[in-house]
């Protein structure tokens, strides 16, 4: 049932015993976006699935990014081969509650998904250098214990705070566990002055992790070519510029920036990254 | 998406009093503080899941123990005769950015409350809210009243300190109550429910402020309490109301002289009809309303 909103199926897909994994569009260093892409590319995925935009997507014209119009995607992707439902969407703007058991009802009757997992970035005020940490939100005892063996942060406490609200991710694990669905929201912190960018390291990290987890076999060497590329950039923008330098040296110590000495960090990456050396 | 009650006591028939959030929270403040001296015992919801997006999520050691959603409940106090349905909403479901609720969720939320109300046979409805008014915060609030039959008309006019839509200068007994509040009314009139909305007047120049305005919830209490012939100690309003008068107090000195000059001839603003030449015409009270926006816009691009 999925309630009166539109789910189209181009083509069932040979799932037997699959795990989901979810990404948003509009994620910090567009995380979601990256991976679940890279996933699709690697592992050959087949769009089998669309949750069509109306009732959860203002339809009032359209954004335009990166000089072409862009239009409010909610995908399915199969690879049979690894079990595997890639779920590739731009974060809803109403009917939440519908949107996520839309996938939800995808999921469990198109796919028979035994387990999700949710990607999510956060921003950090840690130097590019420090090496990426996978923090794990899980919605249930045994999902945390199965997940003892993997390289995750697994005790994080949290509470909202005044004037925020949870994210889409805690919404659709706790959708999850309602259904009896193990389930794992996944975060990484992207150095702030990446956030708008990518972060090539953070986008490896998650991807190590569901590629252990999930027996995907997959070969990161293409990767791992575009984080020495990122690297070596950013290297050579601290060479050519003292202030970057100064600014991530002391990052790397520990030290705070100020609001304005980050909006400048921000600022002159994202020139120097965009305009290449 | 539906209704959930835990108990379903026996209501010798009940008056249903309703409130969901608003300007300067008078209505919901009113409502609130009568259930809490009175001792209302809560006994069912409306489920939120799909009329609200979660409020607060608590993850404890990695895992998400708890989703927490905005609640919308039900309480009932037992007095013998006339007992009383309390339904507070904590929010408004609105729908695609708007501040208060409308379209089908509020229309849908409007039914539920009034299929309880239904279900333990009530058959009049309070609903309360903000009256934006030409007024000064140093005057007591007045009350508009709407009712939703020409009926309760003679009744409402018995009530003290209040005014019908039909005494405000220049309306013509016409106007526009936004929100659950208002909505209430007008489906409980298609359902042949007896309802009256009380709203508390708040000056136009503390609209946006992020406040509440329990001046304006005591006299609306005051009403309310005077129509359900229940007797209320409203000490803690008066305490309430003194600490956000003195927050007031300080926001007002910071208005440039010339407005507050312009505001504080607000104090003698009158609504008594036939209409007077009154301290303030209406070209004044445009200007006024004007510069008080201007500033507060100022003020807004100025952090």
């Amino acid at each position: 049932m999925n309630q009166g909103y539109r789910i189209t199926i181009h083509q069932e897909p040979d799932l037997h015993q699959s795990s989901l994994v979810l990404g948003w569009g509009e994620d910090v260093g567009h995380l979601g976006r990256r991976v679940t892409a890279y996933l699709n590319l690697k592992l050959k995925g087949q769009e089998f699935a669309e949750i069509e935009p109306e009732d959860f997507f203002p339809m009032g014209g359209v954004a335009i990014e990166g000089n072409v119009a862009r239009f409010p995607e909610s995908k399915f992707y199969a690879c049979p081969e690894h079990e595997l439902v890639i779920f590739q969407t731009d974060s809803p703007l109403a009917e939440w509650y519908k949107f996520l058991n839309s996938v939800l009802d995808v999921a469990e009757r198109h796919c028979r998904v035994r387990e999700v997992y949710v990607l999510g970035a956060m921003i950090s005020f840690s130097a590019h250098t420090t090496p990426r940490q996978l923090l794990a939100v899980v919605n249930s005892a045994e999902m945390k214990e199965i997940l003892s063996q993997y390289d995750l942060n697994r005790d994080m406490d949290y509470q909202t705070q005044p004037g925020e609200r949870p994210t889409l991710n805690s919404f659709l694990l706790w959708l999850a566990r309602e259904r009896h669905i193990p389930g794992l929201s996944v975060w990484v912190p992207i150095p702030f002055y990446l956030a708008a960018m990518e972060d090539a390291q953070a986008q490896r990290k998650v991807l190590s992790f569901l590629n252990e987890k999930l027996g995907l076999k997959i070969d990161f060497s293409d990767l791992d070519q575009e984080i020495r590329k990122q690297n070596e950039q950013l290297a050579r923008a601290r060479s050519r510029f003292p202030q970057i330098d100064d600014y991530i040296n002391r990052l790397e110590s520990n030290l705070m920036l100020s609001e304005e000495e980050n909006g400048d960090l921000i600022k002159k990456i994202e020139d120097f990254l965009r305009e290449g050396d | 998406m539906g209704i959930r009650l835990y108990q379903e006591p026996q209501l010798e028939t009940p008056i249903l009093v309703a409130s969901w959030p608003g300007i300067g929270n008078i209505g919901i403040m009113a409502v609130d503080t009568l259930r809490g001296i009175l001792g209302a015992e809560e006994f069912g919801q409306i489920e939120p899941w799909e009329f609200f997006y979660p409020k607060r999520v608590f993850i404890r050691k990695g895992i998400l123990e708890y989703l927490e959603f905005p609640g919308s409940k039900f309480y009932f106090k037992k007095r013998g005769r006339k007992d009383i349905i309390f339904f507070i909403g904590e929010e408004q479901p609105t729908e695609g950015g708007r501040m208060y609720a409308e379209g089908r969720k509020a229309y849908h939320m409007a039914n539920l409350v009034l299929d309880v109300a239904e279900k333990f046979k009530c058959r009049r409805v309070y609903t309360s809210g903000a009256a934006v008014a030409l007024t000064h915060h140093t005057a007591k609030p007045r009350v508009w009243v709407v009712p939703n039959s020409e009926s309760l008309v003679p009744e409402i006019e018995g009530y003290g300190n209040t005014v019908l839509m039909s005494d405000i200068e220049g309306r013509g007994g016409h106007g526009n109550i936004t929100g659950l509040n208002g909505l209430l009314l007008g489906v409980a009139k298609k359902r042949g429910f007896e309802a009256i909305c009380l709203m508390g007047e708040i000056p136009v120049y503390l609209q946006g402020l992020p406040f509440s305005y329990p001046k304006a919830s005591k006299s609306v209490l005051e009403v309310l309490s005077h129509s359900l012939k229940v007797e209320i100690n409203l000490d803690t309003l008066d305490e309430l109301d003194q600490k956000v008068q003195q927050r007031i107090e300080e926001f007002y000195q910071q208005i440039p002289l010339e407005i507050r000059e312009q505001l504080d001839r607000l104090k003698h603003v009158a609504y008594a009809q036939p209409a007077e030449p009154g301290p303030i015409t209406e070209e004044e009270e445009k200007k006024v309303v004007q510069d008080v926006e201007k500033f507060f816009k100022k003020r807004g691009e100025g952090g």
